[in-house]
């Protein structure tokens, strides 16, 4: 039963990060964002105890939120259109998530024999997936307002994979006061995006 | 508050949060982010021998140390020549900063940003530094891309580049944290060594990963670059010697000294070959700054034939010179009324602009270390020890230099060669430059001229600052 929760997390998060690599829609992005964030919880709770399990995913649901204040703010939240024709730039990074995941499930093994030893399969692919992701995010996007998605998916991978690695009070207060910052700057792209627009 | 952390630590942070909230009052805002920096810099010189002061029959001993969430910050007496230059470099851009229409947010977030760089050179483990100069990349955006400008893609890159390089440097920090009782784990040190490596080319914007650079310069005002990335780089330096003196399979690697030759030599041929065909001035700052990276990474590599001593004469002059590129293409930028500053619309303009083209020829002769100028004593010692190794590094730095002096030649002629009509411009150009303007451009030039003739007046300041890295300066 806990194997089958922690495959459904996986897949279900690296799906929804699949989703805001390729769709470039505000209300999608934020609720695969917080789906790709919930399904953390299961992974870090079976290695850490439930009161340090919450943080991370308290955090992502908190920087959800401060980015969906600031886009109502702005006018930004419109109804999700599902019916779209997906455009050739959204073929190619759908593509080039999938390969990557797919090398990334292929490598996995050998990264988990060679490096990281301690580290469950699950955990490890999970986490790897979303930093993969979080990268081609980075270097596929030209509009600043999904940077703060890109580096928020790459430091969650990263976060997920550092907390099975080694644990210290101290960095996931730093990480916790990184992603709210983060959130920030993110709200800030969105406002300025939104004043220089005529 | 008689601790060392909380003064030069929480303290400029906390009062640099505070400042955002007198922003109305433009005076007492421009006063305060001056003045701040300057006590603070002021406390750690009288603080560097000895953490207890007996003042007015009164003694004050600060602690060295604090504990949060179960890790220590510490910072001793002979580290604070380090805060200070750090606090001093914060004063001096806050002092020019009215001048020129700079973020509101410059006086308030500069202060938090050096309280960061300071808490990245003493947080125990030091590895964990790494999420604060992530932090300190995410302060800086409202510098770089304030409010009313479109955000382009250098600041996009260079946030990217700054969070990819995260991970590599506190992975590392884990791979080999049992590195020093195993000696025979050779693997593991060439992938510690690495992830280490890898992750500083990144963050310095090092040769072939430096297109960030350039155009975070080209986009963003020349003083806030200017200041973010003279932080940044003497951050990065302070840092890069931390994880040199503490990881010893680090720094005897045998083919590190070598690598870092290589990478330091590649750095500054590159930056002069690319500025020699250049023609923006704001991108140049980008190539400047590249070579200096070059130039710092000789001096580690060559810390057994003294480079550590040399970096540390470095270290206030090639600030200053960052500091006089920074006002003086703010001043060009403010007479030209544009934000870039292109080769084409600026002919003539050494006779429109007499102080501030001087300014900007001289800080670049300065930068490239030609003879008379602050930096020129510092290079020439590397440049001597350079041929004790291999000719074909000396060659590379010898064209990198050469393509320096090419773009300041092609600067030189397009500043005094008019363009058709536009001497009548000049005639009836209403901006001139004031008094004051001219006697600090006066006074600037004659520093760096005089810390050219006598080295030790700006190096003498920091020639004990690297006295803490023990197993490096033995």
């Amino acid at each position: 039963m806990n194997s089958l929760l922690l495959n459904v997390a996986l897949y279900l998060g690296l799906f929804a990060a699949l989703l805001n690599l390729v769709r470039r829609q505000w209300t999608l992005n934020l609720i695969a964002l917080v789906v790709q964030i919930l399904c953390l919880f299961p992974m870090l709770d079976a290695i850490l105890p439930i009161q340090l399990a919450v943080i991370q995913p308290f955090t992502g649901v908190m920087v959800t939120v401060i980015l969906y204040l600031t886009l109502v703010s702005v006018g930004g939240i419109e109804p999700i259109n599902l019916r779209k024709k997906p455009t050739s730039g959204e073929v190619f990074r759908t593509l080039a998530g999938l390969l990557l995941l797919a090398l990334l499930r292929a490598f996995i093994p050998n990264l988990q024999s060679e490096v990281f030893q301690g580290t469950p399969n699950q955990l490890l692919f999970f986490s790897m997936g979303l930093i993969v992701l979080g990268i081609l995010q980075l270097g596929t996007i030209r509009e600043p307002l999904y940077l703060a998605i890109g580096i928020f998916t790459f430091l969650s991978g990263f976060q997920l994979l550092y907390n099975a690695l080694d644990y210290s009070f101290l960095l996931e207060a730093l990480l916790v006061t990184l992603n709210l910052l983060l959130a920030i700057v993110g709200a800030f792209f969105i406002v300025k995006n939104a004043e220089s627009e005529p | 508050m008689n601790n060392t952390v909380m003064i030069w630590i929480v303290l400029p942070v906390l009062m640099g949060i505070a400042l955002s909230f007198v922003r109305r009052w433009q005076r007492l805002y421009h006063w305060l982010s001056m003045l701040l920096p300057l006590l603070l810099t002021g406390l750690a010189f009288i603080f560097s021998s000895d953490l207890a002061l007996d003042l007015a029959g009164r003694r004050f001993v600060l602690a060295d140390s604090l504990t949060v969430l179960g890790r220590t910050i510490q910072i001793t007496a002979d580290q604070l020549g380090m805060v200070g230059l750090l606090y001093f470099l914060c004063f001096l851009w806050n002092v020019v900063r009215r001048l020129f229409p700079v973020s509101q947010w410059f006086g308030s977030l500069s202060l938090v940003v050096t309280g960061l760089w300071v808490l990245v050179q003493f947080l125990n483990p030091f590895i964990y530094s790494a999420v604060v100069i992530e932090l300190i990349a995410l302060l800086s955006v409202p510098l770089l891309s304030p409010r009313g400008t479109p955000a382009k893609s250098g600041i996009i890159r260079f946030l990217s580049m700054q969070t990819i390089a995260l991970p590599l440097i506190l992975l590392s920090g884990w791979m080999v944290s049992g590195i020093e009782t195993s000696p025979s784990a050779e693997s593991l040190v060439l992938r510690g060594a690495l992830l280490v490596s890898l992750g500083f080319v990144i963050w310095a914007g090092i040769f072939p990963l430096h297109s960030w650079l350039p155009m975070l310069t080209e986009e963003s005002q020349p003083l806030v670059s200017t200041f973010l990335l003279t932080m940044m780089q003497l951050g990065l330096v302070f840092f890069f010697l931390k994880f040199f003196n503490q990881y010893g399979w680090l720094r005897n690697l045998p083919q590190m000294n070598l690598s870092l030759k290589w990478i330091g030599a590649l750095c500054i041929l590159a930056a002069g070959l690319i500025a020699a065909f250049q023609s923006n001035l704001n991108r140049l700052l980008g190539y400047l700054f590249m070579a200096e990276v070059g130039y710092t990474l000789l001096s580690i590599a060559l810390r057994g034939a003294g480079g550590l001593e040399v970096l540390a004469m470095t270290l206030l002059p090639r600030s200053l010179g960052f500091w006089m590129m920074g006002f003086s293409l703010s001043m060009l930028q403010q007479a030209a009324d544009r934000h870039l500053l292109t080769l084409e619309n600026l002919r003539g303009y050494l006779w429109r602009y007499p102080a501030s083209s001087v300014l900007l020829l001289f800080g670049i002769l300065n930068l490239t270390g030609m003879p008379l100028f602050g930096l020129y004593p510092s290079k020439h010692i590397l440049w001597n020890l350079l041929p004790i190794d291999t000719l074909p590094l000396s060659l590379l730095v010898a064209v990198g230099v050469l393509g320096m002096i090419v773009f300041f030649l092609r600067l030189f002629d397009t500043f005094i060669h008019q363009t058709p009509g536009s001497a009548a411009e000049s005639a009836s150009e209403t901006k001139t430059e004031t008094v004051s303007l001219i006697v600090s451009v006066v006074i600037i030039v004659a520093i760096m001229f005089v810390s050219g003739l006598f080295p030790s007046l700006l190096s003498a300041p920091t020639q004990n600052i690297l006295i803490s890295f023990q197993n490096l300066m033995r």
